[in-house]
């Protein structure tokens, strides 16, 4: 009989045992899937609406506009360096915008703010937060003309209403103080107050007029990815080329450097917990296979006098934890997969606990839980937890191989 | 007459707490090819010690235990660990077969370890089995056996690698007089008819009855040395 078959028989000689153990490793899958699942949705989630209110998940502009915007500090030709950024695979949307600051004035009141003037022909839901967020009245209709878009929250404390006029003061690239008149087309509510009561939304053309550009020049080209995974070998990759040599190219922690820190810091206390859990799982495969050589000390001391190597005997117990980690793994794709499924197409609603959303890092994010697994988390969970369980017997398997016949055969 | 055992002013001190117990005390005697030996004595007297000795599954504290010419003392573990698969049998007590194994199984286990050819393993067990009385009882597992089928599986798995040397220690203790009988019976067939060399450790006077040679232990000494005629 071969050691392979001698362990599984071995395993299976304690078979409550070796199912409960089995079914502490599919529970480890269970919690590392929803933790690395919950992890992988929620920070695709943040980063990607993080990256729709503007920037992009990568971001092309003037050297130093990111650490201080200003009208000064604009893109040339912006148009082939869009065309050159498109070229790149994995590239989704590439937008041209300008980001600026301005003061807001109704009839009765005036605020400061923040705009971003786009071509509503290259924005759409899927690269633009304030699209998506459209809660009355109509988005630009084109890049020119003199509609503005505005937050709910700047449009009450302006006390404006559709239809009704504002006018936007700001520098333009000579440093003049300029202004023009627009008139309410629509409301966006992201639910983020800070965001809905400072933002309006701009023509691109008509801010290039006021602010004196070219019209082929913007302040940043944000760029949408397909996967946001790819953001900072994408960086590397366009900033190495010629093109763009005279402009600064960011990725997304770079742009918005408090997300990046508050997702960095979830993720910390994310990875301690499912250091925990593994730790737990690893614990009972111990305790199992610690127990499970302890009660067969004279069973090994037999296998030792007739002529077993102690190398053997430490295969032998390997190749049990082996089989136990691959049951338990069977096992936990059993249960997980049908969980898996449930929360990755309709998820938990929390909108009792949370309303229509919730604000983390400055990103709103809707109420439902639900959760994603990137291929590298899932082969990371798998390889991680048949690593740990394999782990875990090798302190038994090495116990297994230092029994001493003749002490061994004294036991009864 | 060949030689199959050496032993040379053997001692083994064992440690209890301060005190030091002197288990094996400058023992020497020869056991030759063929022998059907009882070392015999009472509980505490050192036999157990001495068998182990002589399987290389203990040191000695002093002396030598020479199997087929080659000096134990002076070898690792590893190399301890080949002889005892290759040259030397042993029968335990309470049988001590692999409760997961079949009775074909267990008799064929150290030959998987010496990685037998399969047919011939096959080949070897099955006739072993038939020798010691199994025959169709292949496929049982021990807790489907009795006593006295566990241990003629035992004795199968030590004498189906042709060893050296059989050292059985006490093998008739815990079956019934009839089944002792039978086992005797067997190992003397063996004995006699496959020139098999058996050393047992007993105190069971039914295996010191039909010993060829009779070694009493006492004290970890050896007191005498019997040849029966």
């Amino acid at each position: 009989m071969n050691l392979n078959t001698l362990a599984r028989r071995n395993l299976w000689r304690h078979k409550r045992r070796t199912l409960i153990t089995a079914s502490s490793i599919a529970f480890g899958v269970l919690l590392a899937v929803t933790f690395t699942g919950a992890g992988d949705y929620f920070y695709t989630r943040m980063i990607d609406a993080g990256s729709n209110m503007g920037m992009g998940h990568i971001s092309v502009m003037a050297h130093d506009f990111n650490r201080a915007p200003s009208s000064k500090k604009r893109l040339h030709q912006a148009e082939s360096l869009k065309q050159a950024v498109e070229q790149f695979a994995n590239v989704k949307s590439v937008a041209s915008r300008i980001q600026g600051q301005a003061m807001f004035s109704s009839a009765r009141k005036s605020i400061g703010g923040v705009f971003f003037a786009i071509d509503p022909q290259q924005e759409n839901s899927d690269n633009n937060l304030f699209v998506k967020a459209m809660v009355e009245g109509d988005m630009l209709s084109s890049a020119s003309g003199s509609s503005i878009v505005l937050g709910t929250e700047l449009a009450k404390k302006l006390k404006l209403k559709i239809g009704k006029k504002v006018v936007y003061t700001t520098t333009d690239k000579n440093g003049d103080i300029v202004s023009a008149i627009a008139r309410v087309s629509g409301l966006f509510k992201t639910g983020a107050d800070e965001i809905d009561g400072s933002v309006a939304v701009l023509p691109l053309n008509k801010v290039q007029q006021v602010l004196d550009y070219q019209p082929d020049e913007v302040s940043v080209l944000a760029v949408i990815l397909s996967d946001q995974r790819n953001s900072d070998l994408l960086r590397e990759q366009m900033q190495a080329m010629p093109q763009f040599a005279d402009v600064e190219v960011l990725n997304w922690q770079q742009t918005q450097p408090d997300l990046a820190g508050m997702i960095a810091v979830d993720k910390s206390s994310n990875y301690i917990s499912q250091l925990l859990i593994a730790l737990l799982v690893a614990a009972g495969i111990l305790n199992t296979m610690l127990m499970s050589v302890l009660e067969r000390r004279r069973e090994f001391g037999v296998m030792m006098a007739v002529g077993m190597s102690a190398r053997n005997l430490f295969v032998l117990v390997m190749l049990e934890s082996f089989w136990l980690a691959l049951l338990g793994l069977i096992i936990g794709v059993i249960v997980t997969t049908p969980w898996f499924l449930f929360m990755s197409q309709t998820g938990l609603d929390l909108t009792a606990a949370y309303g229509d959303g919730f604000s983390f890092g400055g990103v709103l994010l809707d109420p439902i839980f639900k959760i994603r697994l990137f291929k590298e988390s899932i082969i990371a969970i798998l390889i991680g937890l048949f690593s740990l369980a394999l782990l875990s017997g090798a302190y038994p398997a090495w116990q297994a191989g230092r029994v001493a016949p003749v002490e061994s055969l004294k036991t009864h | 007459m060949e030689t199959i055992v050496e032993l040379r002013n053997l001692s083994k001190i064992y440690q209890q707490g301060e005190m030091q117990v002197k288990a094996v005390d400058n023992v020497s005697c020869d056991i030759h090819k063929g022998d059907f030996t009882a070392l015999c004595g009472p509980s505490g007297s050192g036999k157990t010690s001495i068998l182990n000795l002589i399987g290389g599954l203990d040191t000695a504290s002093s002396g030598q235990v020479n199997l087929e010419g080659v000096d134990l003392s002076t070898l690792s573990n590893t190399v301890l660990s080949e002889i005892r698969k290759n040259r030397i049998g042993f029968v335990f007590q309470s049988y001590n077969l692999i409760p997961v194994m079949t009775a074909y199984e267990n008799a064929a286990f150290v030959l998987d370890l010496q990685g037998t050819d399969k047919v011939e393993c096959r080949d070897r067990v099955m006739k072993t089995l038939a020798d010691v009385g199994l025959q169709g009882l292949e496929n049982r597992r021990p807790d489907e056996m009795s006593g006295g089928q566990q241990q003629r599986v035992a004795i199968a798995r030590a004498i189906v690698t042709h060893p050296a040397i059989v050292l059985a220690d006490e093998p008739t203790a815990n079956v019934d007089s009839h089944t002792a009988e039978s086992l005797l019976d067997l190992m003397q067939v063996l004995n006699e008819q496959h020139g098999i060399t058996f050393l047992f450790s007993t105190h069971d006077q039914r295996v010191i009855d039909r010993a060829k040679r009779i070694i009493r232990v006492q004290d970890g000494q050896i007191v005498s040395d019997e040849h029966k005629a």
